[in-house]
C-alpha cells in the first residue's frame, strides 16, 4: 500500500503526487514532504547503517540535527553523500540510496562488527594495531581507510555549479520560527532593513509542528500570515532553505541559500549561493533542539525524538508508527501523546521519568518491537518518542570564542555574557522556552534594535499566545540499564565510551571529543553533546557547567566545498590579464605564459620549427641580427606628478634622480628599508613635474602601494600623486641593429639619430601619422633599442602595422623566452636574481648607491652581512665543455672540496643557451666572484645528478662594454 | 614614413548585449581622464571645476555630474573625470582647461567601462558587488571603488537600474565574463 503511514493534516500539498526512489524502490510522496517524512509515510523506518557498529538506523529528528538518516542523493557525478534525508526537500524523481553497508542495507556484512564491540570501544584502533610494525601502512591502514567514513564521493568532477554573494541588511534575523517571525514584524513594521533566513524551505519552525495558538489562529496558519504580511514589504527579504552558518567579524554572517537543490534539475543556474551576509544588527532565533536520553539500546529504528514526532504527525500528516510509546523527563514531551492521541494513534504508554519510570532496553532488530521498563515491565511499541529536554542552540553565539552559561531551570546552556557585537538572542535559543514569552521577547529585541539605530516606525502589537508548561527535571542516563546506551548516535560512542575515556585520563571534554569522536561530523553533536557532557559529569563527579562545553565553531550545518570555491574553477579560477597585442599574437603562433594574471607571449613558433629551442634561437638571432619586437605593455607603468615628484622618486630610488632632465630616462634600484632591492626599473622625466615610472611585471602593484604608502603616510608634505597607467599604453621593445632604421618608418618627424635622440632620451610623439605616442630609447636586450608606446586602443593596429612595416627588415616577434636568453646574454638581473636577498653590492651596482642622500633603504646598506669581504657577487659562467647544458640552482664548489654547505660558494641563479655563442650560459652569486673571473668550478646540482665544470666570467656575456645599446 | 594609420580598438569590440533582464554595453564614447588636486591647492581646483563646468567636487562617496562632465571620486585628492567628448570638449580641452590647476593622466585606455541596467542589474551585482547597492546606501550618482571576483572595479549609479562599472582594461574579458555570469545566474 502506498504511503500506509499518511493520516490526515500536514502542510503538504496531497492534489500532486510526486515519485521518488530509495535504494531503488519507487514510492510517492507530496510537496511538502522531507525525503525523510516521505520514507516514513512509505513504512520505511531501515534507512542506513551507523558508523561504527553497522547497527540498523531510522530517522531520529526531524531537521538538521539528524545523526542517523544520511543517504547519498542524486546519482553520477552529483551524488551526494552525507545527506541528511530530514533536510531533503521532496521533489518529483528524486534518486537516494542509503549508505555505510557492505552488501544490502538489510544485510550488512559488516554488521559483524556489533558482534565484536567489545574490542571496540573508545580509541580501540590506538591500541589494537600496534604490531607487527609492517603491517601498519600495508594492511591496517587500507582496512582501517577502507571501513572508515559513511558516504562515498563519485569520484567525477562536480557537475553542479556554485555562486558567492553579499547582501546587506540594518537585522539579519536568524531562524523564522516563532521568534524569527516575531522579530522579523516589528523590524519589518519599524521599516529596518530586514533579512530573515531559515534553513527550512517551509518557514515556521516549531509553529508549522506543533498545535499552539497565536493570535487566535492556529500556530501554522499565523506563520503563513506573518510570512504574507513580511512578503509585502519591501524592506524585507525572506529567504528560505538558506542556513546562516557562521558569525564573523564586524557584524558579516556567512550564510548559504540551496538555490536548486529541490529542483530536478538546476536549469544551469547555480546549485547553492554563499552569501557574505553585512549586518548593523543580528537576532539569533535559532530555537533549540531536543535531546535524547541514554538507556539500552536506544538507537533503534523506531526511537525518535518526540518533537519530531509531532513534526512528523502535525506538519507532514505522517504516523511515525502506529503503536508509540513516549518516554520523557519533561512536559514538552507529554504534549507528544496528546497530540498523537488527537491524530488517532495508539499511545501504548507514556514513561516519565520525573515519577520513576524509565526505559531500561529495547528490542527489535531492524526496527522496533518492543520497549523494556524498569520493574521488569514491557510495552509493546514500533515507535518510542523520548525527550530528555531541549538545548538552545548558542552555537553562533560562541563563533567569538563566547562561552555559554548554565541555567539550572532548563537544564540546558543558553548564551552567554559575550556575544558577537551587534548580536542579540531571543525565543528557545535565549532560553525563553514557551511561546508568550518568546514572542514577546522577540518583539521587543527587535522594537529596542529599532530604536537604536533610529527608526522610529510603530512596530505593531506583539502577537499573542499563551504560555505552555514547560516543567523539566534533568536526567541523562538510565543507570540501572545493562545494556549499550548510546550517546552520540552518528559516531557510534556510548556511555561506556564515555566513562571509558574519563577512566584513561581524558578530562577535558575536548579530549573526550577527540578520543571518542563525541560530536563530530555532520551533526556536531546536536543532539548529543549535552548527553555527553552529562555522562563524563557524572563520572569526574562534577556538574555538568563545571565540565563544560567543547568550542562551537562554523559552520553550524556543513558547507559544501563547492560552495566555498564558488564560480572559481577551472579557467575562471582566477582573472587573467592580456596584451594589447594577444589577438594578433594568438594569430600568429604565439604559445602563451602565465605570468602572474598576465598571459604573455613566451615564444612564436614557426612551420618546420620542432621546439621551443627552436623558436626561441631564431627569435634571438633575429633580434641581434636586424631587428625584433616584443610586447611589454605588462611592465607597471605608474604616472607621478607634483611639484615635489623629483624629490619623492630621490627618496624612493637608491639613485639620484633629483636632477634628471627633462627627455632622460634613467635606470633606478629600489630598495625595501633593509636595504635590499625589492624592483628595479626606469623612470623617465616628461616634464619638470611630470614623470612615468617603469616597474618589473611582478611587482607593479606592490610598489605602487609602496609609493601611495611614502606619499600619504612617509612624507605628506610632498606635492606628489600617483596613477597607474599600465593599462592605459601599449608599449612595444623595437631591439635590434635596424630598430633605428625601423622606428624612423614608424615614428613621425622625430629625427632618431644617434646625437639627436641618444641612449637613455625619451619623448611624446606621434606615429603613422598622429596617432599619439611616447618613445623611450632603453634597452633590456642590450642591442640598440626603443620602446614605444601608444594609448592601448591602438595596441592591435600598432603590431600590425609595424609588423607589415617590418618585412623590410626581417622584423621578427619575440616571446618572454627570448627576452629572458637576450637579459642573460647582456648580465641583466631579473626576478631570479632580485629574489628578496640580494643586496646593490651583490650585482655589481653599488657604485648606483648615492651617499650623499637619504631614501628607503640607506640606513641598512652598511650591515655586516652586507659588507663581508667574502660577499656573493653577481658573476657569468660558461661551461667548460661547452656542449654541456648548465642547470639553474647548482651549487658552486672548488675542485675537489665535498659537497657541503660549510664548501658551498654560491649558486647558478640564471641559464640559458645563447644562441649567438653557441653554448650554454648562466649567472650565479659566487663569493668574492667580481675578482675571479677565468676561474674553474664545479656546478654541483644533487637534485639534477650534475657535476660539472664551469668558468666564471664576467656576467657580461656579450658587449660589455655596452656599444650596440649606445650605437 | 609607412601609410598607415591606426584605428583604435574598443576591448571588447564595442559590446551590447542582453542577458535576462540585464542589459550590458560597453561605453566607447566616454573619455577618462584623473585629475589630482596639488598639495594646498583645493580651493583654485575647486573654483576652476565650477568655472569651466560648474561642477562640483565629488564627496568619497558621491559623484558629481554637471552637463556632460562626471567627476568620480578615487581617493582624498583625485578624482576621475569622465565625459562624451564633442566637437569642443576633448582630451586635450580638458588637460588645457586643469594645467594650472590640477595634475592630469588620459585614462581612457586604462579602463573598460561597462554600463549594466535593466530591473535585473542590482541582483546581477549582489553576487560579485560587495558594495551595499541599495537605493537609499547607493543613491543615483553614487560612486565607490571596489573589487570584484578578484579585481579593481569603479561602480558608479547612473539610475535606479543603471550602472557604471569601470575595471581595467587588461583584464576587461574576466570582467565580463564575471559580470555576464552574474547576469545570467540571476536571470529569472
Amino acid at each position: 500500500m502506498s504511503q500506509q503511514n499518511r493520516i490526515d493534516g500536514g502542510q503538504i500539498d496531497r492534489t500532486a503526487t510526486l515519485n521518488f526512489q530509495f535504494n531503488e524502490r519507487w514510492m510517492t510522496a507530496h510537496p511538502g514532504d522531507t525525503l525523510a517524512s516521505a520514507l516514513l509515510a512509505n513504512n520505511v523506518r531501515l534507512v542506513g547503517r551507523s558508523f561504527k557498529y553497522h547497527r540498523p538506523r531510522g530517522i531520529f529528528s526531524a531537521g538538521s540535527e539528524e545523526p542517523n538518516a544520511l543517504v547519498q542523493l542524486r546519482k553520477g557525478a552529483a551524488l551526494e553523500p552525507n545527506t541528511r534525508a530530514t533536510t531533503i526537500e521532496m521533489f518529483d524523481g528524486l534518486y537516494a540510496t542509503s549508505q555505510n553497508h557492505r552488501g544490502s542495507l538489510e544485510r550488512d556484512i559488516l554488521a559483524v562488527n556489533d558482534l565484536l564491540s567489545p574490542f571496540l570501544s573508545a580509541g580501540f584502533y590506538y591500541k589494537t594495531f600496534m604490531w607487527p610494525r609492517a603491517f601498519w601502512e600495508k594492511l591496517y591502514e587500507p582496512i582501517i581507510r577502507a571501513a572508515a567514513g559513511l558516504g562515498r564521493l563519485s569520484g567525477q568532477e562536480d557537475p553542479d555549479c556554485y555562486d558567492k554573494g553579499f547582501l546587506h541588511c540594518d537585522v539579519l534575523i536568524i531562524g523564522a520560527g516563532a521568534a524569527g517571525l516575531a522579530a522579523a514584524l516589528a523590524a519589518g513594521r519599524a521599516g529596518l532593513k530586514v533579512i530573515l533566513a531559515d534553513e527550512d524551505f517551509r518557514m515556521g519552525g516549531r509553529l508549522n509542528a506543533e498545535t499552539f495558538e497565536v493570535d487566535g489562529k492556529d500556530s501554522a496558519s499565523w506563520a503563513l500570515a506573518a510570512l504574507a504580511e513580511l512578503s509585502a514589504m519591501a524592506n524585507v527579504r525572506l529567504m528560505r532553505r538558506t542556513t546562516v552558518y557562521g558569525a564573523f567579524d564586524h557584524g558579516v554572517y556567512g550564510a548559504l541559500e540551496r538555490m536548486t537543490d529541490h529542483l530536478p534539475d538546476s536549469g544551469g543556474k547555480p546549485r547553492q549561493v554563499l552569501w557574505r551576509i553585512y549586518s548593523k544588527r543580528a537576532i539569533l532565533a535559532g530555537g533549540a533542539t531536543e535531546r535524547s536520553m541514554a538507556f539500552g539500546n536506544n538507537d533503534r529504528p523506531g526511537v525518535m525524538l518526540a518533537g519530531a514526532v509531532r513534526t512528523y504527525v502535525n506538519r507532514f500528516g505522517v504516523a511515525p508508527g502506529r503503536n508509540v510509546a513516549v518516554f520523557t523527563n519533561n512536559d514538552d514531551g507529554l504534549r507528544t501523546a496528546d497530540d498523537l492521541r488527537a491524530k488517532g494513534i495508539n499511545v501504548t504508554r507514556v514513561i516519565d521519568a520525573r515519577k520513576g519510570d524509565v526505559v531500561v532496553n529495547t528490542t527489535g532488530r531492524k526496527g522496533l518491537h518492543t520497549v523494556f521498563l524498569n520493574g521488569d515491565r514491557h510495552v509493546e511499541a514500533d515507535c518510542l518518542a523520548v525527550s530528555g529536554g531541549w538545548s538552545p542552540n548558542v552555537h553562533l553565539t560562541c563563533h567569538h570564542r563566547g562561552r555559554p552559561t548554565w541555567r539550572e531551570d532548563i537544564a540546558g546552556f543558553v548564551p552567554g555574557g559575550e556575544l558577537p557585537p551587534g548580536m542579540a538572542v531571543a525565543g528557545a535559543a535565549a532560553g525563553t522556552m514557551t511561546l508568550a514569552a518568546t514572542l514577546s521577547q522577540a518583539h521587543e529585541t527587535a522594537a529596542s534594535i529599532a530604536a537604536d539605530l533610529g527608526y522610529s516606525g510603530a512596530t505593531g502589537a506583539p502577537p499573542k499566545a499563551d504560555d505552555e508548561t514547560f516543567a523539566t527535571a534533568p536526567f541523562w542516563h538510565v543507570k540501572e540499564s545493562k545494556h549499550r546506551a548510546w550517546v552520540d548516535l552518528q559516531n557510534d560512542v556510548t556511555t561506556k565510551d564515555v566513562t571509558q575515556s574519563h577512566r584513561e585520563g581524558f578530562r577535558s571534554v575536548e579530549h573526550l571529543k577527540r578520543y571518542t569522536t563525541l560530536g563530530m561530523a555532520t551533526d556536531q553533536g546536536k543532539t548529543s553533546n549535552m548527553l555527553g557532557l552529562a555522562v563524563m559529569a557524572d563520572a569526574s563527579g562534577k556538574t555538568i557547567p563545571e565540565t563544560g562545553t567543547t568550542i562551537f565553531r562554523p559552520p553550524y550545518t556543513p558547507v559544501p566545498l563547492g560552495a566555498l570555491a564558488g564560480r572559481a574553477r577551472g579557467k575562471n579560477f582566477r582573472p587573467t590579464r592580456l596584451t594589447p597585442s594577444h589577438t594578433w599574437a594568438a594569430e600568429n603562433g604565439a604559445s602563451f605564459v602565465e605570468t602572474g594574471a598576465w598571459m604573455r607571449a613566451e615564444w612564436y613558433a614557426r612551420p618546420g620549427e620542432t621546439g621551443w629551442r627552436d623558436s626561441v634561437d631564431r627569435e634571438v638571432l633575429a633580434t641581434r641580427q636586424s631587428v625584433g619586437i616584443c610586447d611589454v605593455s605588462t611592465l607597471g607603468k605608474i604616472d607621478i606628478q607634483g611639484r615635489d615628484a623629483a624629490e619623492f622618486l630621490n627618496k624612493v630610488y637608491a639613485n639620484a634622480f633629483l636632477k634628471l632632465p627633462v627627455g632622460k630616462v634613467r635606470y633606478g634600484l629600489m630598495l625595501r628599508e633593509d636595504g635590499t632591492v625589492y624592483d628595479d626599473g626606469t623612470t623617465a622625466r616628461l616634464g619638470e613635474t611630470h614623470f612615468v615610472m617603469t616597474t618589473t611585471t611582478a611587482n607593479a602593484v606592490l610598489v605602487f602601494r609602496n609609493l601611495e604608502f611614502a606619499r600619504q603616510c612617509l612624507w605628506p608634505d610632498l606635492d606628489v600623486h600617483l596613477i597607474s597607467t599600465t593599462d592605459a599604453w601599449a608599449q612595444f621593445s623595437v631591439a635590434g641593429p635596424n630598430s633605428r632604421a625601423l622606428m624612423q618608418e614608424i615614428v613621425d618627424d622625430l629625427d632618431l639619430s644617434n646625437e639627436a635622440f641618444p641612449f637613455m632620451a625619451c619623448t611624446d610623439c606621434t606615429v603613422f601619422g598622429g596617432t599619439p605616442a611616447r618613445l623611450f630609447r632603453i634597452s633590456f636586450s642590450g642591442e640598440l633599442a626603443y620602446e614605444i608606446a601608444v594609448p592601448a586602443r591602438y595596441g592591435d593596429a600598432m603590431i600590425r602595422a609595424v609588423m607589415s612595416v617590418g618585412k623590410a627588415f626581417d622584423l621578427a616577434p619575440y616571446g618572454t623566452e627570448a627576452l629572458g636568453v637576450m637579459r642573460i646574454e647582456k648580465g641583466h638581473v631579473a626576478g631570479n636574481e632580485l629574489n628578496g636577498q640580494t643586496d646593490a653590492r651583490m650585482i655589481g651596482l653599488q657604485g648606483m648607491v648615492s651617499r650623499k642622500k637619504d631614501f628607503i633603504g640607506a640606513a641598512l646598506l652598511d650591515r655586516p652581512e652586507q659588507v663581508r669581504e667574502d660577499g656573493l657577487q653577481l658573476v657569468g659562467l660558461r661551461p667548460v665543455v661547452t656542449d654541456v647544458i648548465l642547470t639553474a640552482g647548482a651549487h658552486f664548489l672548488s675542485p675537489g672540496d665535498p659537497e657541503d654547505m660549510t664548501h658551498d660558494q654560491g649558486w647558478m641563479t640564471s641559464v640559458a643557451y645563447s644562441p649567438e655563442l653557441g653554448h650554454s650560459i648562466g649567472l650565479g652569486f659566487l663569493k668574492r666572484g667580481a675578482a675571479r673571473h677565468g676561474e674553474n668550478l664545479r656546478a654541483y646540482s644533487p637534485i639534477r645528478g650534475q657535476d660539472i665544470m664551469v668558468k666564471v666570467c664576467s656576467p657580461h656575456h656579450l658587449d660589455p662594454e655596452g656599444v650596440r645599446q649606445r650605437g | 614614413m609607412a601609410d598607415f594609420s591606426l584605428k583604435a580598438a574598443p576591448v571588447l569590440g564595442g559590446l551590447d548585449l542582453s542577458i535576462g533582464q540585464c542589459k550590458l554595453v560597453e561605453r566607447t564614447d566616454i573619455a577618462l581622464i584623473s585629475a589630482a588636486v596639488p598639495l594646498d591647492g583645493r580651493t583654485a581646483f575647486e573654483a576652476r571645476l565650477k568655472t569651466e563646468w560648474n561642477l562640483d567636487t565629488p564627496s568619497p562617496a558621491t559623484s558629481t555630474r554637471a552637463g556632460p562632465m562626471r567627476a568620480i571620486p578615487m581617493t582624498a585628492d583625485q578624482m576621475m573625470l569622465a565625459f562624451e567628448p564633442g566637437p569642443t570638449l576633448t582630451e586635450a580641452s580638458v588637460h588645457a582647461a586643469l594645467d594650472s590647476d590640477a595634475y592630469t593622466t588620459t585614462q581612457t585606455d586604462a579602463w573598460v567601462i561597462l554600463e549594466l541596467s535593466g530591473a535585473g542589474a542590482t541582483t546581477a551585482l549582489e553576487r560579485i558587488c560587495p558594495v551595499d547597492l541599495d537605493a537609499e546606501a547607493f543613491p543615483v550618482n553614487g560612486a565607490a571603488r571596489t573589487t570584484m571576483e578578484h579585481l579593481g572595479v569603479l561602480i558608479v549609479r547612473l539610475g535606479t537600474d543603471c550602472f557604471l562599472l569601470l575595471s581595467a582594461r587588461s583584464s576587461a574579458q574576466s570582467f565580463l565574463h564575471a559580470v555576464e555570469i552574474s547576469c545570467d545566474w540571476t536571470a529569472p
